[in-house]
């Protein structure tokens, strides 16, 4: 029997450990992520919820008139190596069972402990001495008797969720892993379906129908244009930046609040610590920028106006010619106005346990320039110009980690503030195919890796 | 440490794949026909190969792959035949063309795979392009 290697190489240059390492190990992790969740959801299934299930499914209602009080001290474990408290109440009641006269010192519900003494004397204060109550007991031990049903919903919610998360995650990691073991990529790729449902972050979003790998383009083709077929989607990176600048001020005030009450209640008080305050004013500086970067980029955004891009048909093919309108909003005076067709290669990778994605534009062509643009007041700049897209022009691609896609990106530089940058994407399709011919002069294999008929072989285990 | 080649040669099969174009090259809708033939695993007991023409991403992202077509073969009646050689063909998709980028690359191949008794498969990958797209290249600064 042979083991598998610890490293295995991948195609290209990359050294990687073995798959079935890889696969044992994930499977070991999520296996103890299962067990764990198990364990944890076993132990509070037999401690609370089985207990509570029983109490209102399986125990006999009886008639049980109040004796006497007291409290049962229940020490339990706490740090190692010590004990702590804890108290419940009893009411010791008689009670008849099957005829038999009993006398019990019964719990109020199934979990009534407290670690406060005085908390659980309360709890008698409600139960009158002599009072006939209903109460429950337990058929295959009379003796045990309660007088209160019901369930603890957090206690089951405590026993279902955490258990149950890890039950969910270790399982179907466990199932991915059965699942791909000795399966080849190809075959677990053509079987999706389940795979989609256990990994489901691991997909890209839905091919166009009939166009494997080319992105849906449902989305750019639902907005009239005014003069033009359709309105563009805006992809924006200054909405974005505004965003992040508005999300991390609130977030950091919030937190600059919170650390502010205690401080700010002493002062009102009468006491005033210099040193916490002191300790305060570094995060009410930072506070304070985040909120005047935020209504700053928020005046940039707004001051320019807004861009819209019309277009006459959408998808795009290669080697077609659309019309294009571009109408700038606002009032600024702007010095440049530009649009440029770019295609841009976008690739997202792991680098340790970090996501990262880069971008690289691969194609940059000037449909448009307008030096000097000064909009109405009560109108907005438009022109029109003509794209064209390469005959040869790749077509936009979509995978899980990979993409090519094309937009018109719309650049301007105003009289007195930062340039900016609004990108319409658009779906450009695959040329229709063109007569095949094995003798029309075409370019060689980018990737020749073998002679004719001998491939690259690969033993994988 | 040097490897004799001779030495990493035993056990490892050597698959011939011959496609109907000599060049390689074809465009959306086509037909692609192969053959495969199979040499060096006399002796070894296969219990399934695997026929599969399939995309994949090459470049700085992670590995995307789509299969296109694939087929499995285990039942014992065509397995002899099916080790030994073999031929499948299918219509190509519409998309995605073969695409050279600079960070991101689009390959199609043909793989045969074989699974031995023993545990271990052997894949053999076979490169050819679809559609005509030239390879891409960054613009120029300022451009």
């Amino acid at each position: 029997m042979r083991l598998p290697r610890l490293y295995a190489k991948k195609r290209g240059h990359r050294r990687t450990v073995s798959r079935e390492w890889g696969v044992l190990g994930d499977g070991i992790f999520h296996g103890i992520l299962l067990a764990a969740g198990l364990f944890f959801g076993g132990i509070l299934v037999s401690g609370v919820v089985a207990p509570e299930w029983r109490i209102n499914h399986d125990f006999v209602r009886t008639t049980c008139s109040i004796r006497a009080k007291g409290l049962a001290r229940i020490m339990r474990r706490d740090s190692p190596g010590g004990t702590v408290a804890h108290w419940e109440p009893r009411l010791l009641v008689r009670y008849l069972t099957d005829g038999v006269d009993r006398e019990s010192w019964a719990r109020i519900t199934a979990h009534d402990t407290s670690v406060e003494r005085d908390r659980a004397l309360g709890r008698l204060a409600r139960w009158e001495l002599g009072a006939e109550v209903p109460g429950w007991f337990d058929p295959a031990d009379p003796e045990d008797v309660v007088l209160e049903r019901g369930y603890s919903g957090w206690l089951w919610l405590l026993g279902l969720l955490l258990p149950g998360a890890l039950v969910l995650i270790g399982g179907t990691g466990l199932l991915r892993r059965l699942r791909s073991w000795g399966k080849s990529e190809e075959r677990l790729a053509a079987s999706a379906g389940l795979s989609e449902l256990l990994d489901p972050l691991a997909h890209p979003a839905p091919a166009a129908p009939g166009h494997p790998g080319v992105p849906m383009w449902d989305d750019l083709v639902n907005s009239p244009g005014t003069i033009l077929r359709y309105r563009l989607p805006v992809e924006s990176p200054e909405y974005w930046t505004v965003f992040g600048f508005g999300f991390f001020a609130l977030l950091w005030n919030l937190v600059v609040v919170v650390l502010a009450v205690g401080p700010g209640l002493d002062l009102l008080g009468g006491r005033f610590e210099w040193w916490v305050v002191a300790l305060l004013v570094p995060f009410l500086a930072v506070g304070v920028g985040g909120i005047v970067l935020f209504v700053r980029s928020l005046l940039l955004a707004t001051a320019i106006g807004t861009t819209q891009v019309e277009i006459s048909a959408h998808p795009l093919l290669p080697g077609g010619r659309y019309d294009v309108l571009l109408a700038q909003g606002g009032t600024r005076v702007l010095r440049s106005l530009e649009v440029l067709l770019e295609l841009e290669e976008h690739a997202t990778f792991r680098q340790g346990t970090d996501t990262r994605s880069e971008q690289v534009t691969v194609y940059r062509q000037q449909v448009l320039a307008c030096g000097d643009v000064r909009p109405a007041p009560t109108s907005r700049f438009e022109t029109r110009t003509v794209v064209e897209i390469p005959v040869d022009a790749m077509h936009s691609f979509t995978a899980a980690h990979n993409a090519v896609r094309w937009r018109l990106v719309v650049r301007g530089t105003p009289d007195r503030s930062p340039a900016f940058s609004r990108a319409f994407p658009l779906v450009v399709l695959p040329a229709s195919a063109a007569p095949s011919s094995d003798e029309s002069p075409t370019r060689p294999p980018a990737v020749q890796p073998e002679r004719n008929g001998a491939g690259t072989g690969r033993e994988s285990r | 440490m040097m490897i004799d080649p001779q030495e990493r040669a035993v056990g490892m099969p050597r698959i011939e794949v011959v496609f109907a174009r000599q060049r390689r090259q074809y465009d959306p809708g086509d037909r692609l026909a192969v053959r495969y033939a199979v040499e060096g695993c006399e002796g070894e007991s296969t219990r399934a190969v695997e026929h599969s023409v399939v995309w994949y991403t090459e470049g700085k992202g992670e590995e995307d792959l789509g299969v296109h077509f694939f087929e499995r073969i285990t039942d014992r009646a065509s397995l002899p035949d099916a080790v030994r050689g073999g031929s499948f063909e299918t219509a190509l998709p519409g998309s995605p063309l073969s695409y050279e980028g600079v960070i991101v690359k689009v390959r199609w191949c043909v793989r045969v795979r074989l699974f031995f008794a023993s545990g271990r498969d052997f894949v053999s990958e076979h490169v050819f392009l679809v559609g005509r797209i030239p390879p891409a290249r960054l613009p120029p600064r300022g451009g």
